[in-house]
């Protein structure tokens, strides 16, 4: 009887497991209030929800609009690979989700596709210039040459030695926009007040940038998770003479910051994205300021609208006009005239007589 | 009459099945390990939702209490392997109303197509990885292969143009040659220098990676227009098309049978053909092998060939079947099947119906992990800590066998699936 009290046990512990498992599959209906809720699902780029950058924004967002709206309910997948990016959308147009909200423009392809598949599913992605536009794909974008040019004046501005730098994750035109926008900020500050501050780590190309191209050449991490690698590309820069350096290059900034605060005092950091002393309020000092990017106030605008179904496919372009890019300021204390100086050039960016085409410029 | 032959007692074969299901059979061992997996996965839900935690927090506010804590508990650890299920097999909802209303029949597939899909690479290049374990090598750059595969594959699909007969087997071939290339490197190495295959395997993963994304960013291949790490498209002649057409939206491909054959060539390989034989004995025993004149120089060179090819093939037909195109990103990180293939490999014994099993099994705790995390907030990872608890299960027979209190197999015991480091 040995044998049939050992299967007891085992049949014990199993049915544990599996008659949780089985009966719960067996009663499927999903719960009745759930049905009504309308689903705003954010899939994320490999960077997942908590990059402190583009991925935390747009699932910042569509809390937001959560909290906003107490029917929404916001979930979230975050994609591994590039493989992960259809699987994860047909996830959530399963999961019957109000809207989906892709981030980053790698998703271009695949959002397209899904989008093409279901007129009725309503996207919102971050960061693209699509291919081809779809009705029911709405495309954020952002022009964070104007954010970036703030940032330039700023570090310009701030630099004891007279050379500030910048570094990207990869040559995307999302975030060469943002170093463009950044020499033509440093060129503009050098013409108008007579200075002579130079900036390493981006050339930009002849012709004007736009959010679907922005050549020219710069250094690259060529990735957006190796901090080791952002870690010395800035302390070169920072024996290069450079006091203050721009990484955009997502969580790789994290390497610089750890390069300033081994150079020590006098050495800074301006970050991107979203406001490096909220997102990482502890190195608030080494922060002279942040390019930020409105990823989150437009995934929160867009779930909201698709929520009350005022929701339209097209394009919204984020500016210093509409907050979709702009500069805030970080722990290290800037002095009242050169923010009266940024601030007569973001009026003059708004109202179009300020270009942030560094080749409008000469070269200080 | 007085018959007085005593009554003899029968012989215990009565309890045949009973005796069976309380050993310690790799089968019960594996089910078993499954099993505690999911408790594991449970305790884990139980301890991180914060609904569930709240509901034993008030366990002595009412009477009620404890009755409402276990059904919040049963709730939530129910509606996570639910949706994990109907996520990755069918949905009975769903697939009733695909039957009462005639419609929908694409939702209803959904689920185990994409398990289908997630685990036709997986299949391939688990099966090549299982061979090298049963002869007795460590292929850890099956990985490195695969990409390799993939980077060959996507090149000649998108650079060569011809009918799809033809180019469909051509990019087939080049993603095989591909891991032959990667695998032969380390197999010569050992063959004939001695040099210890885990190491150059592994290593050349990272040569493999760093030539990746020199590949697609170098202007023949890099897609036109873009200056990402991202490679042209393959033409539709050279992609593994869908088994449903292109427009049911299911994404199981035709790749699913090659995955298949491979499992068939897999077996007749090892159990039929006289190289295989050679490799399982080299693996039992290489000395007894070199004894019996079999040239363990030409069986390691071999296996790399064999190992290399299918984990270059698993390459290709991820990137013919799903992406179309290879990216900077391709198989890196936690996409990277060669390493999920050394555990599926262990999971399943070596064996080709283990390794399709397993596969299969890992595939759809992944995909439906994916619904469970969009249904209920349960993040993705804990599919990936049940899948590591039935491996360690798997592989470490004596825990499970305490635990369930087994009797140990009247057959040998569960045989160790590799020899140790240096063999």
């Amino acid at each position: 009887m040995g044998s049939i009290r050992r299967l007891g046990t085992v049949l014990g512990a199993a049915s544990l497991v599996l008659g949780t498992l089985t009966v719960s599959v067996a009663a499927t209906t999903v719960s009745a209030s759930a049905a009504t809720k309308f689903k705003a699902c954010v899939v994320t780029d490999t960077g997942g929800i908590n990059d402190k950058s583009f991925n935390a924004s747009a699932w910042a967002g569509a809390q937001a609009a959560a909290k906003q709206d107490k029917n929404i309910v916001p979930s979230y997948l975050s994609s591994t690979s590039s493989t992960d990016y259809a699987p994860n959308i047909k996830t959530f147009e399963g999961e019957g989700c109000g809207i989906i909200v892709t981030v980053g423009f790698l998703m271009d392809a695949s959002t397209a596709a899904a989008g093409n598949a279901d007129l009725t599913q309503k996207f919102a992605i971050v960061d693209d210039a699509p291919v081809t536009k779809s009705k029911n794909v709405l495309a954020l974008q952002y022009e964070t040459d104007q954010g970036g040019f703030l940032g330039g004046i700023l570090a310009a501005g701030m630099s004891k030695t007279g050379t500030v730098a910048t570094y990207g994750g990869e040559n995307f035109s999302s975030v060469t926009l943002y170093m463009n926008g950044f020499v033509a900020g440093v060129r503009y500050y050098d013409k108008k007040y007579n200075a002579k501050v130079k900036v390493l780590g981006w050339k930009p190309a002849k012709g004007a940038c736009s959010l679907a191209a922005c050549n020219g050449k710069g250094t690259f991490v060529g990735n957006f998770t190796d901090q080791t690698a952002g870690k010395t590309i800035t302390t070169g820069d920072f024996s290069a003479g450079a006091d203050i350096v721009f990484p955009v290059a997502g969580s790789v900034g994290f390497g610089s910051v750890a390069a300033a605060q081994q150079a020590g005092a006098g050495h800074s950091i301006m970050w991107v994205d979203s406001n490096g002393c909220v997102s990482d309020a502890t190195d608030c000092k080494w922060f002279v300021g942040t390019v930020a990017k409105g990823v989150q106030p437009s995934v929160e605008a867009a779930v909201l609208a698709a929520a009350k179904g005022t929701f339209k496919g097209g394009t919204y372009v984020g500016t210093l006009a509409n907050n979709g890019t702009q500069l805030e300021y970080g722990g290290i204390k800037v002095p009242s005239k050169l923010k009266s100086k940024i601030a007569t050039a973001k009026a003059g960016i708004i109202a179009g007589t300020i270009s942030v085409n560094p080749n409008k410029y000469p070269i200080g | 009459m007085t018959d007085t032959t005593p009554s003899v007692t029968p012989p215990k074969t009565r309890h045949t099945a009973l005796v069976w299901m309380t050993s310690q059979s790799p089968i019960v061992v594996t089910v078993l390990a499954l099993v505690l997996g999911f408790f594991v996965g449970a305790i884990i839900i139980i301890t991180t939702t914060p609904a569930v935690l709240d509901a034993w927090r008030g366990l002595f506010h009412s009477w009620g209490a404890p009755g409402h804590a276990i059904k919040v508990t049963l709730d939530n650890v129910g509606a996570a392997y639910r949706s994990m299920f109907t996520g990755s097999v069918f949905d009975p909802s769903q697939l009733w109303h695909s039957i009462t209303t005639g419609k929908g029949f694409d939702a209803s597939l959904t689920p185990i197509s994409e398990t289908l899909t997630y685990a036709t690479p997986l299949i391939i290049v688990s099966t090549g990885v299982g061979i090298a374990f049963q002869t007795g090598i460590f292929n850890i750059g099956a990985n490195g292969q695969a990409v390799l595969g993939g980077i060959a594959g996507g090149v000649a699909g998108s650079m060569l143009h011809m009918p799809m007969i033809l180019h469909l087997p051509v990019t087939l071939i080049a993603g095989i040659a591909g891991g032959m290339v990667c695998g032969v490197i380390p197999g010569v190495l050992k063959a004939f220098t001695g040099a210890h295959e885990v190491i150059v395997t592994i290593m050349l993963n990272y040569v493999v990676y760093a030539f990746l994304l020199f590949a697609v960013l170098s202007t023949a291949f890099q897609r036109p227009g873009q200056s990402n790490d991202i490679s042209r498209t393959m033409d539709p002649s050279a992609q593994l098309p869908p088994l449903f057409g292109s427009t049911s939206g299911l994404r199981v491909s035709y790749g699913i049978f090659i995955a298949l054959a491979v499992v068939l060539f897999a077996w007749w390989f090892l159990d039929r053909s006289s190289i295989g034989f050679d490799f399982r004995v080299t693996g039992a025993n290489p000395s007894a092998a070199r004894a019996s004149g079999i040239s363990s120089r030409t069986v390691i060179v071999l296996v790399f060939l064999v190992s290399g090819g299918l984990a270059g093939l698993a390459g290709v037909v991820q990137a013919a079947s799903t992406t179309h195109y290879v990216d900077g990103g391709f198989l890196i990180g936690n996409a990277g099947i060669g390493f999920t293939a050394i555990t599926i490999a262990l999971l399943g014994r070596n064996r080709p119906m283990g390794i399709l099993l397993s596969s299969l099994l890992f595939a759809a705790l992944g995909v439906g992990g994916r619904t469970m995390q969009a249904a209920t907030g349960i993040p993705l990872d804990l599919a990936t800590v049940i899948q590591s608890i039935v491996v360690l299960f798997v592989a470490t027979p004596v825990l499970v066998k305490e635990i369930f209190r087994l009797r140990a197999a009247k057959t040998q015991a569960v045989q160790l699936a590799t020899q140790g480091w240096g063999s």
